[in-house]
C-alpha cells in the first residue's frame, strides 16, 4: 500500500534546543498511527513539520505522495494541540467556513453540518455562537471542522486533552469511523492508555529521538508482561499455594488481589488454568500490556537515575489538565 | 485565490453584520451633527436675567438720555437681533433664511431675557472716591450694584484743536458677570455715535452708508460653468479630504490589527493555517477589512454630497477630487494596513503592541500638522516634499489635490507610483512577519526583531 506518510531523517532546532532530532518514519495508508511521549517530547513540532506550519532545518518529508502538506491541504484533516474558534462567530457558520477552506462547496458543507454535530453529542447547536458553548463542546466542534470534509489523512494533536470520559469515548468512535471509512489517522497523546486501546501502531518519540515504530501485535509479543492478575474469592485467602504452582516467580500482594509475575517462557494459559485450580478465584486474567510500562522499559535503559524515570512515569500517567485551548 | 476570497468575504462579514459597527457607524456622523448642534447651545446656555442698578456720570451732559433709553430691555433685545442677522450674513443662504425666521425666539432661548438695568443718574461733580465705594458697600439682593460708568467729557465732541474723542471708564464690583459689560458698550456706541454725528451736522444714516463696502465673493472661472468661490469652503476641504484618508485607512487598520491578534490569542490561527497558507490568510484579511473601511468610506462620502447638496453648495466640489480619494485610499490602506497586520501577527496582546504602533500613529497623525501649511502653500518644495515621501505621501498629495491650486498631474502620478511601490514592499515586510510571528508566542517582539524575522523568513 502507499504511505501516506514518510519523514526522512527530519531535524528542527529552537535556538539551542534540538525539538526534533533525526526523525524517519514511514505510515502506510489506511494505519492507525499513534505518536507518543512525554510533554515536551517533540510530538508537536513532529506534526507542525508535517502540515508544513513548521519547516525542518533539514530532511525530507512526503505527504500523501507529495512533497509538502500544502500541495495535499484539502485532503488533510488536522486537528491542533492549540485550538481555537472564532468566539462571535455561530458553530454552523464556523463549520462551513472551515469547510469551504478546505474545497468543500458552501451547499455541501451545509448540508453535512447538522448530521456531524448530532453525531458528536451536539444536536441543536448550529445557531449557537461558539462563546456559548463549554470548552468541551467547542472541543467536539473543531473536530468536525477536522473531519468534515472527509480527509484521506488525519493528523490529531492531542484530540483528547481535556475531555471528559464521556466525550473521549465519542471521539474515540468518530476516529475509528474515520479510520474504517478508509482515512490513514495519526494521533498524538501522552496518555499512554488510549493509545494502546486504539492504534494499530506505536512510534513513541523522546527528547526529539524515536525510540520505538512498532505494531501492537508486535509490541505484545516483544513485551509480554508475563504477569496474571489473580482476584481470590475469599478476599484473606493465603496466597502461599500459589507460590507452589510451577512457573510462578513472584507473587505481589495487593488490596483484594495479587499480581503474580511468571517465568520466563512459561505459557501463561496454562499457567492460569494451574493457579485456578489451586485457589478459588473470583477473577483470573492475563495483564494486557501497558504502553507505559514498555516506554519504561526503553527510557530505563538510557535514563540517568530513578528519580528522573519516576518523574517522567508521573508525567505520563497524569493527564494534563492544562493545555487545552479554547 | 478561491481561499482568499473566503477569508475576505468572512472577515468583511464579521466586521459588518454585528451591532457595533452599525452602532460605530452611526456614531461618527451623530458625535458631528452633537458639535454643531448641541454644543454651541451648551455653550450659550442662557443664563439668569442680568438685573441691578447702574450708576453713570455723565461728564459731557448730552448722552445720559440716550443712554437709559437704549439699556431699556426692547432696545437691548433689538441689537441683539441686528448683531445676529449681521453675522447670518456671511452664512450661505440655506442656513440664513431657516436662522433668520426664528431668530427672534431663537435668540431670547439662547442668550436669556434681555438685562432688565435701573440706569441712575450721578452729577458730573460727584467725588469718584464715594461713588465707588458705593458699589463695595453691602447690596440687598434684589436689586444689586452692577456698574459705575464715567463718561469722558470728549466723548461727543473732541477738544479744541483735538480730533481724538474719549470714551469713558467703568469700575465694577467683584464677580461681575461680564456680559453686563458688553450690554453697556453697544448701548454706550449706539448713543455716542448718534450724538457725535449729530454735533457734527451729519445725517447717521448717511455716514453708514458711506462706511460701508461689503466683502464681494469671487467667482470660480472653470471650463465648466463658473460658480460662486466660497473662501470658507476652499480652506477646510484640504481638512475633510485628509480627515477622510486618514479616518478610512484607520478603521480597517485597527480592526486588521485587534482581529489578527485575537486569531492567534484564542489560537484559532493554527486550525486557519492547515487550510491556508500565511500569505493567503494575510491577503484574504487585508483585502476584507479594506471593503469595510471602503464601505464606511463611501457612506460618509455620500452623507457629505447630502449635505453640500441640500445647502445647494454641490457645484464647489470637484467630482474628481473623490476618485482621487478612491485611489489614495488604496493606496494608502494598503501601506498601512500590511504593516498593521504584521503587528497583529507579531505581539500576542493588545498592550505588547503599543509601543510597535507608535511610529505608525506617529505618521497617521502627520496629516493634522501639516493639513495647515501644505493647504495654504500647496506648491512650496515641503509640501512637494511631503507628498512624494512614503508613508505620508498618500495624505499629503490628497491635501494638495483638495487645495486651490492643485499640483500638476505628473506630481500626482509619481506620488501614486510611489505609493504603489511602498505598498508591495510593506506587504512584502508583512507577509514575511505574518509566516515567522503566526506561531509564535512569547516574549513581545520589538521592531528589530521584526527585521530579523524578515530577513530570516
Amino acid at each position: 500500500m502507499n504511505s501516506a506518510l514518510v519523514l526522512r531523517d527530519v531535524r528542527k532546532s529552537f535556538g539551542t534546543t534540538k525539538a526534533v532530532d533525526g526523525m524517519t518514519l514511514t505510515v502506510p495508508g489506511g494505519k492507525l498511527y499513534g505518536v507518543i511521549g512525554p510533554n515536551g517530547a517533540g510530538k508537536t513540532t513532529c506534526i507542525r513539520m508535517i502540515m508544513s506550519i513548521l519547516f525542518p532545518d533539514s530532511g525530507e518529508l512526503s505527504v500523501l505522495g507529495r512533497g509538502s502538506a500544502l500541495e495535499a491541504k484539502d485532503r488533510i484533516g488536522y486537528l491542533p494541540e492549540e485550538r481555537g474558534v472564532y468566539r462571535k462567530m455561530k458553530v454552523g457558520a464556523f463549520l462551513i467556513y472551515m469547510a469551504q477552506l478546505k474545497g468543500l462547496s458552501a451547499h455541501d458543507a451545509a448540508a453535512r453540518v447538522p448530521g456531524l454535530l448530532e453525531s458528536m453529542a451536539l444536536p441543536g447547536t448550529e445557531h449557537k455562537r461558539c462563546e456559548d458553548l463549554s470548552k468541551g463542546m467547542l472541543q467536539r466542534v473543531q473536530f468536525i471542522a477536522a473531519i468534515i470534509h472527509q480527509p484521506d489523512l488525519l493528523i490529531l494533536d492531542e484530540p483528547f486533552s481535556g475531555q471528559d470520559p464521556l466525550s473521549v469515548r465519542l471521539l474515540r468512535e468518530r476516529i475509528e469511523q474515520e479510520h474504517r471509512r478508509g482515512a490513514t489517522v495519526l494521533l498524538s497523546t501522552h496518555v499512554m492508555a488510549n493509545a494502546e486501546e486504539m492504534c494499530q501502531h506505536v512510534v513513541m518519540i523522546h527528547q526529539g529521538r524515536k525510540v520505538l515504530d512498532e505494531s501492537m501485535i508486535g509490541l505484545r509479543r516483544q513485551f509480554d508482561p508475563q504477569t496474571i492478575h489473580f482476584e481470590p474469592l475469599d478476599p484473606d485467602a493465603d496466597p502461599l499455594p500459589l507460590r507452589a504452582v510451577p512457573g510462578v516467580e513472584r507473587i505481589n500482594r495487593h488490596e483484594g488481589h495479587f499480581t503474580i509475575t511468571m517465568a520466563a517462557g512459561v505459557d501463561p494459559a496454562g499457567a492460569i488454568g494451574r493457579l485456578a485450580m489451586t485457589l478459588a478465584p473470583a477473577r483470573v486474567e492475563l495483564a494486557r500490556l501497558r504502553l507505559e510500562d514498555v516506554f519504561m522499559r526503553i527510557v530505563a535503559e538510557g535514563a540517568a537515575g530513578s528519580d528522573a524515570a519516576r518523574a517522567l512515569r508521573a508525567d505520563l500517567v497524569t493527564p494534563r489538565t492544562e493545555g487545552a485551548f479554547v | 485565490m478561491r481561499r482568499v476570497w473566503l477569508v475576505a468575504s468572512r472577515e468583511f462579514m464579521s466586521a459588518v453584520a454585528n451591532r457595533g459597527f452599525v452602532i460605530g457607524l452611526l456614531l461618527m456622523p451623530a458625535i458631528f451633527a452633537g458639535l454643531f448642534t448641541l454644543a454651541p447651545r451648551l455653550m450659550n446656555r442662557p443664563g439668569e436675567q442680568i438685573r441691578g442698578e447702574v450708576r453713570i456720570i455723565d461728564s459731557t451732559g448730552q448722552i445720559f438720555d440716550g443712554l437709559r433709553t437704549a439699556l431699556t430691555p426692547d432696545a437691548i433685545s433689538r441689537r441683539r437681533l441686528e448683531n445676529t442677522r449681521r453675522a447670518l450674513d456671511n452664512a450661505p443662504d440655506a442656513v440664513r433664511d431657516v436662522a433668520a425666521s426664528s431668530a427672534a425666539t431663537a435668540m431670547e432661548r439662547a442668550l436669556g431675557a434681555a438685562p432688565a438695568l435701573t440706569v441712575v443718574q450721578r452729577p458730573a461733580s460727584a467725588d469718584l472716591q464715594q461713588e465707588k465705594s458705593w458699589l463695595t458697600e453691602v447690596r440687598p439682593p434684589d436689586a444689586p450694584r452692577r456698574l459705575l460708568v464715567v463718561v469722558h467729557p470728549n466723548a461727543v465732541v473732541p477738544k479744541d484743536g483735538s480730533t481724538e474723542y474719549g470714551t469713558y471708564d467703568i469700575y465694577v464690583p467683584e464677580n461681575t458677570d461680564e456680559r453686563i459689560e458688553t450690554t453697556f458698550y453697544d448701548g454706550f456706541r449706539e448713543t455716542t455715535l448718534s450724538a457725535r454725528v449729530r454735533a457734527q451736522q451729519m445725517n447717521r444714516a448717511q455716514v453708514e452708508a458711506v462706511m460701508r463696502i461689503p466683502r464681494v465673493t469671487s467667482t470660480t472661472v472653470g471650463l465648466g460653468a463658473e460658480r460662486q468661490t466660497n473662501v470658507r469652503f476652499n480652506r477646510a476641504l484640504p481638512f475633510v479630504f485628509a480627515g477622510l484618508l486618514v479616518f478610512g485607512i484607520m478603521i480597517g487598520g485597527q480592526t486588521l490589527l485587534t482581529q489578527t491578534i485575537e486569531e492567534k490569542s484564542n489560537r484559532v490561527i493554527e486550525v486557519l493555517l492547515s487550510a491556508v497558507s500565511p500569505l493567503e490568510l494575510m491577503a484574504g484579511k487585508i483585502l476584507g477589512q479594506m471593503a469595510v473601511s471602503m464601505l464606511v468610506l463611501v457612506l460618509y462620502i455620500l452623507i457629505g454630497l447630502a449635505l453640500l447638496s441640500s445647502f445647494a453648495m454641490l457645484g464647489l466640489l470637484d467630482p474628481l477630487l473623490i476618485v482621487y480619494l478612491i485611489v489614495f485610499f488604496l493606496v494608502g490602506y494598503l501601506v498601512f494596513a500590511s504593516v498593521f497586520a504584521a503587528v497583529g501577527a507579531a505581539v500576542n496582546e493588545m498592550r505588547e503592541a503599543q509601543s510597535l504602533m507608535m511610529p505608525i500613529m506617529l505618521a497617521l497623525m502627520a496629516p493634522w500638522f501639516f493639513a495647515a501649511p501644505i493647504g495654504r502653500d500647496p506648491n512650496t518644495a515641503f509640501s512637494v516634499a511631503m507628498s512624494l515621501i512614503p508613508p505620508v505621501n498618500t495624505f499629503a498629495m490628497m491635501v494638495r489635490l483638495a487645495s486651490t491650486t492643485p499640483p500638476p498631474f505628473w506630481q500626482v502620478a509619481l506620488s501614486i507610483a510611489i505609493g504603489l511601490v511602498s505598498a508591495f514592499a510593506a506587504m512584502w515586510f508583512a507577509a514575511k512577519v505574518f509566516k515567522v510571528g503566526l506561531l509564535l508566542h512569547g516574549k513581545p517582539p520589538t521592531l528589530g526583531t521584526l527585521i530579523k524575522w524578515a530577513r530570516m523568513a
